[in-house]
């Protein structure tokens, strides 16, 4: 029932989950899987392009940041230059 | 796990708890404020505390949203949440902290039409497939949740989904951190700043913290070599006598955050004159109410909502503990009366809170490690 666990409370403003675009369901709606494999709508409407295979920061249901896209050099590795 | 793996490297923080201890003045006590909940919430899961000198101490903002709203607020919930016809939708967390009467989910024992959401776009869905129901959100959290409400309204609008409000309680995070470093009882040397807020409105706004209060602040993400990195980060612009906005988070947080996302806020928010926070009291300028152009989605404008007051349980500190004043094992009622199974004060009810967080990790029994 708690958001409590190895995810955050979503509420506190500091969970950020990567989650990878499985497809594009609208234009700014698209599917997303954890890691885990867990799906779920992600609205994408505060970036730019994003296609499948993307890796999105997401925080409830919103992707805040594109940490990686299938074209260029992820931001890890932007971060490590 | 990719994106994660890299920053739990145990030879890792080891070397930086190592440059820590060589960067540290031994004859001086430092106290630093991590701002976000996550933050907390890493640091007493891996015990990042642990790695760190004595004299290097950490206390807990104000950053768990969850944590601040006040009973009041959630009484105004609870009775919206009761009126005929109504399916009222909130986060999980939302639904343990208690008011004046009870919870959100003794009100859903009671009869009322409460349901767990992910995200404001389920709740959303859910309007939309009970159009003869009237949806409400309860939406709380920083800037970093505040889209996510902004888009749905956006949506909800554009869909004409009439069935759909919003009982708004988004907070912003600059103005509880200036009464902070207002208050005269609080001694902070600087500021692990909160990361994924910041990849909303960027480093910018937390500038006045060196610029007024000549205190240094690091954007952290939050893996424990984040927060350790962080900590490193601030105690070097200690010893070298700066101070600045330094963004540790460089691979989530661009400086000027996102302006797509502050462009949505401005145009579904405007910000109240005034918002109570618990154990803070009123802060002007501190919450967001829905503008003019989205006033028909506004649960307060649809919906009777009492708006009393309601003072905290006399035997709670969650005040104190949320200014950092005391450690959450000082509170009279800590592990005894108030405990996550019966949380009293919201610093319990949260996993981020940090109350919780010690009493989850079980810190306030355990030694320090020798580094």
């Amino acid at each position: 029932m708690s958001c409590s666990g190895e995810r955050h409370c979503i509420t506190c403003s500091d969970e950020g989950v990567p989650m990878r675009v499985v497809d594009i369901h609208a234009p700014g709606l698209a599917l997303c899987a954890t890691e885990e494999g867990v799906k779920s709508e992600v609205m994408t409407d505060l970036l730019g392009l994003v296609e499948p295979g993307s890796m999105l920061l997401v925080h409830a249901g919103t992707a805040l940041q594109l940490i990686e896209s299938p074209r260029g050099r992820s931001a890890l590795d932007r971060a490590a230059r | 796990m990719r994106f994660v793996d890299e920053y739990r490297d145990a030879e890792l923080g080891r070397a930086l708890a190592a440059e820590i201890v060589a960067t540290v003045d031994p004859g001086r006590h430092y106290k630093l404020m991590e701002v976000c909940g996550g933050h907390t919430h890493t640091i007493y899961k891996y015990g990042v505390d642990d790695l760190l000198p004595d004299n290097v101490e950490l206390v807990h903002g104000p950053g768990c949203p969850v944590c601040v709203i006040p009973m009041g607020r959630v009484d105004d919930g609870i009775a919206v949440a009761h009126e005929e016809g109504v399916i009222f939708s909130c986060f999980g967390d939302m639904m343990r902290v208690p008011g004046s009467r009870g919870t959100l989910l003794e009100a859903k024992a009671a009869g009322a039409d409460v349901r767990m959401v992910y995200s404001p776009l389920d709740a959303l869905r859910i309007a939309r497939e009970n159009p003869a129901s009237q949806v409400v959100f309860f939406a709380v959290g920083f800037e970093t949740t505040a889209p996510s409400t902004a888009l749905t309204l956006m949506r909800a609008k554009a869909e004409g989904v009439a069935n759909f409000s919003c009982f708004c309680n988004h907070v912003t995070i600059v103005p509880p951190l200036r009464a902070l470093l207002e208050s005269p009882d609080l001694r902070l040397d600087g500021f692990i700043g909160p990361g994924h807020v910041s990849t909303v409105v960027g480093a910018r706004p937390f500038e006045f913290i060196p610029g007024d209060y000549r205190k240094p602040i690091v954007i952290s993400g939050f893996e424990p070599l984040d927060v350790l990195q962080s900590v490193h980060m601030i105690l070097r612009q200690l010893a070298e006598a700066r101070c600045e906005v330094e963004n540790q988070y460089k691979r989530v947080v661009p400086y000027e955050g996102n302006p797509h996302a502050l462009q949505v806020l401005e145009e579904v928010f405007e910000l109240r004159p005034h918002f109570e926070w618990r154990g803070l009291g009123f802060i002007s300028h501190s919450g967001l109410k829905l503008s003019g152009a989205y006033a028909d989605f506004d649960a307060e404008l649809r919906f009777p909502v009492p708006g009393i007051r309601v003072a905290d349980p006399k035997a709670c500190q969650c005040g104190e503990v949320l200014k950092g004043v005391i450690r959450p094992w000082e509170c009279k009622v800590f592990g005894t009366a108030c405990t996550p199974e019966r949380p009293i004060g919201t610093c319990m009810v949260s996993s981020e809170g940090a109350c919780a967080a010690y009493y989850n990790f079980g810190r306030f029994t355990r030694e320090k490690a020798v580094v």
